[in-house]
């Protein structure tokens, strides 16, 4: 579904990644673990078209996604969530979930999609006419999450779902999680918590210093020692 | 015979600071969402009211009924320049973007009056059509046509903004991009045609000011300075964002200067700006910090 | 090798038009060049807080008629001899900027740029106000007015800020200026005292500006004094400034040539004004593609040449 292979991405002049490949099949989930500043965001930004690779190539469903703005890349059904979740403060949740179906064709089935997002996330309805800034920090990930939905994506990545949360709520967003992706929606997490991470994953990455250092099976890598000792901490 | 002055004095500052909320909210919108300060704001309001001149002139076509044109006229012409010269800009770093798109600007401003003195020479260009000069009674107040008229302009004018803003998806996408630029390109807004059209927006807003300036009082090609300056005490007064604030403080300002014209005669203009640099400088956010 | 010839070329500079006014009379010339003098001095003086300093002050013109107005009271009516008049133009700038600075530089970036041209406004405004007048130069001067002193005031105040501007240049004063102009904060915190700096570079900048405007009242046959402290002031040395080449000691001068010869050429098929917006349109191509300016475009082009050469 998604393939990613061989990019270089730039910050300016200092260059992030070197040689990512990766692979999201339908349907899957896969998580990238690494410490912070490995360029975990760096590719998902990449993917989401904010950032353009200076080589290598992007495709997701037969299409070309490296020279692709970022409007174009939500159109053909890949939605990022981003880190700190961009919720839009100054606008009523109803507004910024109604902006997540910005394009013509999810905006068509804009009141479907709104309801089946209530669904999974009901305290969203009760919130709709209140303004985002309001929000705590867990309904605000559950907004982003929401918002994300609404453009109907096939592909749904998401940065630091977990960030700055309480476990409780964590664990309640990573059950919606997988609600969605069992409704066919694939997921591409990016997680510095490593255990939830591989919980949630049938596959991950693990990235250092801008570079995929091992990729396999999350099963596989939990039980893998030099996995436990840098990034489980139990040894 | 006082309530009389009183009350004169205050519809003269409501209907002249309504046309400075009008000129306000088109500089606030720039700045709001695209971190552009459009220094030529004020030139391209000059332009506006040139180009009604010529309708009126010309096609004998009324200011009033010219209004969708100018604002049309001017929207095309902001489109122009945004795309040949603050285009490129946008990509930069927030500081140097809003430094260097500031100096373009300023290079437009002035350009636009050396070509309008070449086009329209340099003297005083004003309308007036069969109506003004006439006013009609109210409670011992008299109220113009003309400046009726500019009043009810204005109110039309930044109501429809208001609503453009609030309730269709591409004044939603306006706004979401003036709040959170990286969100917005994620939810798949096409931030360039978003700056694009808020840039033309804006100059559109000028455009239409321009005509009630030049309704009002009279154009000259070395004008523009001055809105431009009157445009960023209104939004200075009204902090960034909302457009129904740069409007009331639109008419705060006018009524200010109207009431202290009385006292102040000619320092009154020094005294807006004197007001602008001392919010300027003990507001730590700079002028337009968010509210 | 290079120093002694460049040293060489400017001294012959220096004294051609030292002798200038010895080898003609012709008045178009004098002014011609005397016009191109102030504005290397006005534009100069603009360089230090503008183009070393980063500060980009649209409110020069205030400092330029305070200066002017200063100078001529100085001269004409309190009846002091015509250097102190011009040096007290300087100081009373300087004065002013010292009561206003610590205020001015609360304001950054952009706010920085739009408060001071406000302020000149409001002292624009006031002047007009207060002194609406014309200040006519006294029938006695009038008669026996003669351009030559003139031109040689201008001169020598066109040397001092060149001057001024290359000790600068130099100094361990300039290399704090620039530090601030490249980032600011990165000056901070490397131990520059940037506020200090500002204020320095603000003083320097407007003693320099205040001197300029003393050349303007001993010149000026009559003229009103809210119009000394029109922007045209300003923005005439911040485009000649841009164009010229910004932080440079060579561009400003350049700019100031090209910019009167261009006056003087378009004046003589189009109607006045067009040079400024010659220079507009020079100015925003400067600020998109060539920020060095015509300095910049002439190096590459003699590199060109000379690598041709080779």
């Amino acid at each position: 579904m998604l393939e990613v292979n061989n990019i270089d991405v730039y910050h300016g002049n200092l260059q992030a990644l070197w040689d990512v490949s990766l692979e999201v099949g339908e349907g899957e989930r896969v998580s990238l673990i690494g410490a912070n500043g490995a360029g975990k965001t760096t590719i998902v930004e990449t993917v989401s078209g904010l950032l353009t690779p200076a080589s290598g190539s992007m495709v997701f469903n037969g299409v070309r996604l490296d020279k692709e703005p970022s409007q174009r890349v939500v159109r053909l059904g890949v939605c990022l969530v981003p880190e700190e979740r961009g919720i839009f403060f100054g606008m009523s949740v109803l507004e910024n979930l109604e902006l997540g179906a910005f394009h013509k064709k999810s905006r068509k089935v804009k009141d479907e999609t709104l309801e089946s997002v209530y669904g999974l996330f009901p305290l969203l309805k009760d919130r709709s006419r209140q303004v985002a800034g309001t929000l705590s920090g867990g309904e605000q990930q559950m907004l982003a999450i929401g918002r994300g939905l609404m453009s109907k994506p096939k592909l749904l990545m998401l940065d630091e779902p977990s960030l700055g949360l309480a476990p409780i709520i964590v664990k309640n967003i990573f059950e919606v999680i997988k609600q969605i992706n069992r409704s066919g929606v694939s997921i591409l997490l990016v997680e510095q918590n490593v255990r939830i991470a591989l919980g949630l994953a049938q596959r991950a990455y693990i990235i250092e210093n801008g570079r995929i250092i091992q990729h396999g099976d999350a099963k596989d890598l939990l039980s893998d020692e030099q996995v436990k000792d840098a990034y489980l901490g139990t040894g | 015979m006082m309530f009389g002055l009183v009350a004169q004095t205050f519809i003269n500052g409501i209907t002249i600071g309504a046309m400075y909320g009008l000129i306000a909210v088109g500089l606030s919108l720039t700045f709001g969402v695209m971190k552009i300060l459009n220094v030529a704001h004020g030139e391209f309001l000059m332009i506006g009211g040139y180009i009604a001149f010529w309708l009126f002139t010309r096609y004998d076509i009324d200011p009033l009924l010219g209004l969708p044109l100018v604002a049309i006229a001017l929207f095309l012409f902001g489109a122009v320049f945004y795309k040949i010269l603050f285009s490129g800009l946008v990509k930069f770093h927030e500081e140097i973007k809003m430094k260097n798109t500031l100096l373009v600007a300023f290079g437009l401003s002035l350009i636009f009056p050396q070509v309008a003195r070449w086009l329209w020479t340099a003297d005083e260009r004003g309308i007036t059509p069969f109506y003004s000069g006439g006013s009609f009674p109210i409670l011992g107040v008299r109220i113009g046509y003309v400046p009726l008229a500019g009043l009810i302009v204005a109110v039309v004018v930044i109501l429809a903004l208001h609503l453009l803003l609030t309730k269709t998806y591409f004044g939603k996408s306006v706004r979401a991009t003036s709040e959170n630029y990286k969100a917005a390109k994620l939810v798949g807004i096409n931030v360039n045609r978003t700056y694009l059209v808020t840039f033309s927006l804006g100059a559109a807003l000028a455009g239409l000011a321009g005509v009630l300036v030049v309704m009002t009082q009279a154009v000259v090609p070395d004008m523009g300075m001055a809105w431009t300056i009157k445009a960023l005490i209104v939004v200075v007064l009204a902090g960034i964002g909302s457009v129904g604030g740069a409007f009331f403080a639109g008419i705060l300002l006018g009524v200010i200067e109207s009431v202290s014209a009385i006292f102040m005669g000619p320092y009154t203009v020094a005294l807006g700006m004197g007001i602008f640099l001392l919010i300027l400088m003990f507001r730590p956010q700079g002028l337009f910090g968010k509210a | 090798m290079n120093n002694w010839k460049q040293f060489s070329i400017n001294g012959g500079i220096l004294v051609l038009l030292i002798l200038v006014p010895l080898i003609t009379s012709r008045t178009d010339v004098l002014t011609w060049l005397y016009l191109t003098l102030v504005y290397i001095a006005l534009s100069q003086s603009w360089n230090i807080i503008g183009g070393y300093t980063g500060q980009i002050n649209l409110g020069h013109a205030a400092f330029f008629g305070i200066g002017a107005l200063a100078a001529r009271y100085i001269w004409l009516h309190f009846g002091l001899p015509l250097p102190l008049a011009v040096l007290g133009g300087g100081l009373a700038s300087m004065i002013f900027a010292l009561a206003i600075g610590v205020l001015v530089f609360r304001l950054k970036g952009i706010y920085f740029i739009i408060g001071t041209l406000v302020l000149a406004e409001i002292l624009r405004l006031i002047f007009y106000t207060i002194l609406p007048e014309a200040d006519v130069m006294p029938m006695k001067l009038l008669g026996a007015y003669s351009l030559v002193p003139r031109y040689y005031l201008s001169l020598l105040i066109a040397v001092i800020t060149v001057a001024v501007v290359y000790w600068i240049s130099r100094s361990r004063l300039g290399l704090g200026l620039m530090s601030i102009r490249d980032d600011e904060d990165a000056a901070e915190a490397s131990g520059v005292d940037t506020q200090r700096y500002k204020l320095l570079a603000f003083n320097i900048s407007t003693f320099l500006a205040g001197l300029t405007g003393g050349i303007y009242a001993y010149y000026s046959a009559a003229f009103r004094a809210g119009g000394l402290f029109e922007p045209v002031w300003t923005f005439d040395a911040v485009i000649i400034v841009f164009v010229g080449g910004v932080g440079t000691i060579a561009g400003p001068i350049i700019g100031s040539v090209f910019f009167v010869l261009l006056k003087q050429i378009l004046s003589l098929y189009l109607p006045g004004g067009l040079h400024v917006a010659v220079f507009g349109v020079l100015f925003i191509i400067v600020v998109l593609y060539l920020p060095g300016g015509l300095i910049e475009l002439m190096t590459k082009f003699r590199k060109r040449t000379s690598a041709g050469d080779q």
